[in-house]
């Protein structure tokens, strides 16, 4: 704890000061030291990310089986996405995966580490904060081959659960919103841990003497946190949604393990269908094109999010 | 307090320099291991042969390989049993491999792959087997014709069976003795068979459903198909193939047989498979099936064992799998599956095939032939998690173990029904099955959705069979 | 350690402190539930696994499965390539992000910008879409069917970076200006001042690290080819047989001794990795 105090006011860029001295020796060693450091990080990117990127871009203007010398197709691999139901429909689900999935996963998170700030002994707090996190140290794909048993409608444990309330079963793996709740509730639950210690660590970093200002202002309870908390916890609600919203939208082992993508194409997710059309039916340009789609997409929102963020965004 | 902070701060210290040497030296140590230099016989022109890594229990794959060498200590051979978790992963290993340049010269293909390897990839058999006529005869009069049927493409093999399993009944005694029906006759109708899973709920409580099934190709609505005489595809021979005929079978066993399968026409609006879906979603409604749910069926022997379902589609393979799962060999048993009009069984086969881009082809062979001979089954197949296609090792000792009773059904499958076929897989397998499975979800998801998702599965297969992949 | 100072507004909120622990259990029952359902199945014969209810404790505990597993894999074989890949990577990530986080957060240099948002774009891109060009260029490198060919190709991590880059930002500035006015160059600077407080930072990348590729499967499953190069998640399939006939017991036994060392070292790891997740959400 003693390594990480946190100095409130940061300017945007890094030291201004170094430029406000004359170009010399210190600045061509910052140079030199910057491009060491970067070195391993970008030729690494360079090589294993931005290389096979650009492969995926020249490949999705091809017509390519593996097997027989690709041949050129210009935009018709893009033309055949568009007019491809499944791929549609695929891009409607994962948005719509991708808004209830981290809408919820930044509520639950959000909600536990606000409740989990109240007093409470320091082993209690520790206990549920690892608790939380747990389901992060395990395997999406095991897990979901777990939570198939749990969910399944005639014999699993959920609907045998919910059952003892009064409630009826539940058809989890096979209606088309059950599927989709199902799919929800299960990444939801190996992924609100990472958000959730986001959280307590930005409300840690809260100041103490805002609250007490608010306290003696008359500011209690939701609407103490709703005035003066959330302003404060906004930079990281920020990265929690940009990371969370990232993943999201290539969400895979979820459905694939737990649906197949059905029922009908209900759970069918883009990255889903980059796979399907690149490995089972031999469609490698037409993948391409949707795995370039399906990036512009997570760049624009992620950029979107970035501008609506200057004016949401407080920083102390 | 900052005395033990110190202290406490230097043994981290180093520590953190331990390991970090620890991790030095570990790294070093283990350089033969992160390069693969340890490997021996890597890049050494072995034969290389791809399988799918759970069809094969380790210890078969290594008496595969020994007894290969015993017999060619000429030929170096290697296995790569690829973990994949299904036929899809399986695909997506070996595409890589051949985009590289790297792919094996032999890869073990079920019939979901069989006409896309032999199209794109493969090459015919046709002259090692008439090469080797003579030793190959013995193998011919072990294997049913179905079987060898369906590894053909166009009039030429592709491939030698040596697996195979066909989707008949497992009904549990344990629920039979409860609704105190009697085991089904082999001549059961639908009818008989919607009988007994009314009589399984009467006796049971609420945690159970008669009747389980998995959205899948094998063993999912298709058989049902077959039994109404229809196919999702319009089925039709292709010509040619008498050259196996004629040489490896009497008349009365080749009498129809062509040069393979073609699967062509989309017909998902006929009246019978409107009429075998119409059936199942009654099923759904009656509470007598639960809705299929997509995926390997991994629930299955779990809710199967414990008596929580009654009866489910499942071929050879499930005997080992229900032993494994602690079911006594009486605890169930096995009957054909039941008649409609036809009483015709559906099958997927499994075997060998031979790549184009192969230089060891003759190697190749020799291996393809040692693979299916009896004593080398013998050894591969020990737990009965598939059905032999050599019928001669489907013997009463093989199922004592495991059961079930009426082992005898899974090999009569083909003799009693001679028109049994493989599942419907043309090249394009890979959408053909994603179509079905898409539209068998929804037309069984809600009520009075059939008619509406099987015309949308006859547009969308028309569009898949047009593709040419 | 961490501030459970009560103060008047945390008293008067209003949640009791008893409803709120019991909120919390319940969270946290339904959080591990299936966690516990997967250890307790292992523990049991498949035939009695699908009890309902469901028993937590098994009326006949027994350690088969177990046995199942280092029967029918090797999986002392596995557990070392797991390890030497997970390891490597870590380490490696630590390295990548330490370095590079640090360069965007406290030195200056032209194309700064677009080169972090290079870094963060990385983020965006599924592995299904990279992994047949990726497997070229490993050919190219004579790294295919290689632990190495995993190991290098996962170094450079933009969440990592990104991590490490907010670690920096939220360290007081004035050190470093201190250290420059007593003569200290920037890598006197980096190493006498910065790094050694950037620990807890580094212990996050890593523990995050292992997670993340200790579960992989895609990547091992395209680039490793001979059994001798599988890793856990590669092994752990062949157990569920074919067709999936394998026993559920012995599948999930694997999927639990599996689980056990990404526990250890969330276990050992959890203090730095909380301490490293505080920082991590703050400033920009």
């Amino acid at each position: 704890m003693t390594d990480t105090r946190i100095s409130p006011a940061r300017p945007r860029t890094a030291s201004p000061a170094a430029r406000a001295v004359r170009p010399g020796p210190r600045e061509r060693g910052t140079r030199l030291l910057a491009a060491v450091f970067l070195a391993p990080t970008v030729v690494g990117i360079v090589v294993f990310t931005v290389v096979p990127i650009v492969g995926s871009v020249v490949l999705s203007l091809f017509h390519w089986n593996v097997i027989d010398p690709p041949g050129f197709a210009g935009a018709a691999n893009y033309r055949e996405a568009f007019g491809d139901s499944t791929v549609l429909v695929s891009f409607r689900n994962t948005l719509v995966f991708m808004v209830f999935a981290v809408a919820a996963q930044l509520l639950i998170a959000l909600a536990l580490a606000l409740t989990l700030n109240g007093r409470m002994p320091a082993w209690l707090r520790s206990v549920f904060r690892s608790a939380f996190f747990f389901p992060l140290v395990l395997s999406a794909a095991s897990i979901s081959v777990v939570m198939k048993y749990l969910f399944n409608q005639d014999f699993g444990v959920v609907n045998w659960l919910i059952g003892l309330f009064g409630i009826a079963p539940v058809p989890w793996l096979t209606s088309e919103h059950g599927a989709m709740a199902t799919v929800v509730i299960v990444y939801v639950w190996q992924q609100f841990g990472f958000s959730f210690l986001l959280f307590v660590g930005g409300l840690n970093n809260i100041p103490k003497e805002i609250h007490e200002a608010a306290a003696l202002d008359g500011a209690t309870g939701p609407r103490k946190h709703l005035a003066i908390t959330l302003p404060l916890l906004s930079p990281t609600l920020l990265v929690a949604s940009v990371v969370g919203i990232i993943n999201a939208l290539q969400v895979f082992e979820q459905p694939y393990v737990l649906t197949d993508g059905g029922p009908g194409d209900s759970t069918r997710t883009v990255v889903m269908v980059i796979y399907e059309k690149a490995f089972e039916q031999l469609r490698f340009g037409e993948a391409s094109a949707v795995g370039v789609l399906l990036f512009v997409l997570i760049m624009a929102v992620t950029a979107l999010q970035f501008r609506l963020s200057r004016r949401f965004v407080h920083y102390q | 307090m900052t005395d033990s902070l110190y202290s406490r701060r230097a043994l981290l210290r180093y520590g953190a320099y331990g390991a970090g040497a620890a991790a030095l030296a570990g790294t070093a140590a283990s350089w033969d291991r992160l390069t693969g230099a340890d490997i021996p016989g890597r890049d050494d022109g072995s034969l290389v042969v791809a399988t799918l890594g759970s069809a094969f229990a380790p210890a078969g794959v290594r008496a595969l390989v020994d007894g290969f060498r015993r017999l060619h200590p000429g030929i170096k051979v290697r296995i790569n049993a690829v973990q994949a978790v299904d036929w899809s992963d399986f695909f997506a290993k070996i595409l890589t491999q051949i985009a590289a340049g790297t792919a094996p010269d032999l890869v073990y293909v079920a019939t979901e792959g069989v006409q896309l390897f032999a199209r794109h990839l493969g090459v015919p058999l046709d002259r090692w087997v008439r090469r080797d006529a003579a030793e190959l005869r013995e193998y011919f009069a072990d294997v049913h014709p179905s079987l060898v049927e369906s590894m053909m493409y166009e009039g030429s093999l592709y491939q030698l069976p040596i697996e195979f399993n066909a989707a008949d009944m497992y009904l549990n005694t344990r629920v039979l003795r409860r609704a105190g029906a009697d085991f089904p006759a082999g001549d059961w109708t639908r009818d008989d068979f919607t009988a007994l899973l009314r009589r399984m709920k009467k006796a049971s409580d609420s945690h159970f459903t008669p009747y389980f099934w998995t959205n899948r190709l094998w063993g999912g609505v298709v058989p049902w198909l077959f039994a109404n005489g229809t196919n999702l595809l319009a089925e039709s021979k292709a010509p040619g193939g008498s050259w196996l005929w004629d040489a490896f079978y009497p008349a009365d066993r080749r009498q129809g047989r062509g040069g393979g399968f073609r699967w062509t026409t989309p017909q998902a609006t006929d009246d019978l498979v409107v009429e075998a879906y119409d059936y199942l979603a009654a099923l759904v409604r009656d509470g007598l099936c639960t809705r299929p749910e997509g995926g390997n069926g991994q629930n299955l022997i779990g809710v199967f064992s414990t008596g929580r379902v009654g009866v489910t589609p499942a071929g050879g393979f499930w005997a080992g799998g229900l032993h494994l799962a602690g079911m006594r060999a009486d605890g169930f048993d096995v009957q054909y599956f039941p008649r409609r009009h036809t009483q015709r069984h559906q099958f997927g086969a499994a075997g060998y095939a031979l790549l184009r881009t192969s230089k060891k082809q003759d190697a190749a062979w020799e291996f393809i032939k040692y693979s299916a001979r009896r004593d080398t089954l013998s050894k591969l197949f020990t737990t009965n998690q598939t059905t032999p296609a050599r019928r001669s090792m489907l013997t009463e000792d093989r199922y004592r173990e495991t059961g079930p009773a009426h082992w005898r059904v899974f090999y009569d499958t083909l003799d009693r029904f001679p028109d049994t076929g493989p599942i419907p897989a043309p090249p394009q397998v890979a959408e053909v099955t994603q179509v079905l499975l898409k539209h068998t979800g929804t037309a069984l998801s809600s009520p009075g959705s059939v008619g509406p998702a099987l015309r949308r599965m006859q547009d969308d297969l028309e569009k898949a069979m047009e593709r040419d992949v | 350690m961490t501030q459970a100072t009560p103060t008047l507004s945390r008293a008067r909120y209003a949640l009791g402190p008893w409803a709120r622990t019991a909120g919390l259990t319940v969270c946290a029952l339904l959080t591990l539930g299936p966690v516990a359902w997967t250890v307790s199945t292992s523990l049991r014969t498949p035939a009695e696994s699908f009890d309902l209810p469901p028993q937590i404790v098994p009326t006949h505990p027994g350690t088969a499965a177990y046995h199942g597993v280092f029967e029918q894999i090797d999986v002392w074989l596995l557990a070392l390539n797991s390890t030497l890949v997970t390891a490597l990577i870590a380490a490696g990530q630590m390295v990548t992000a330490g370095l590079a986080g640090y360069a965007f957060a406290r030195l200056d240099f032209r194309f700064k910008k677009p080169l972090f948002a290079l870094v963060l774009a990385t983020m965006m891109v599924p592995l299904q879409v990279t992994i047949v060009p990726v497997f070229l260029v490993l050919k190219s490198m004579g790294l295919t069917d290689t632990l190495l060919g995993l190991i290098v190709p996962a170094f450079p991590t933009a969440f990592g970076t990104f991590l490490m880059r907010q670690y920096f930002l939220g360290m007081p500035k004035d050190l470093g200006e201190a250290a420059m006015l007593d003569g200290a160059g920037p890598w006197r600077i980096f190493r006498s001042v910065y790094a050694p407080l950037a620990r807890p930072g580094l212990a996050i990348v890593g523990v995050l690290a292992f997670n993340y590729h200790w579960n992989e499967f895609f990547r091992p499953l395209i680039l490793e080819t001979s059994g001798r190069n599988y890793t856990l998640p590669l092994g752990l399939v062949s157990l569920q047989g074919n067709l999936g006939t394998g026993s559920v017991s012995v599948v999930l036994a694997g999927v639990v001794l599996s689980m056990l060392p990404a526990v250890a070292v969330f276990v050992v790891g959890q203090r730095p990795l909380r301490e490293g997740i505080t920082s991590a959400g703050v400033n920009r």
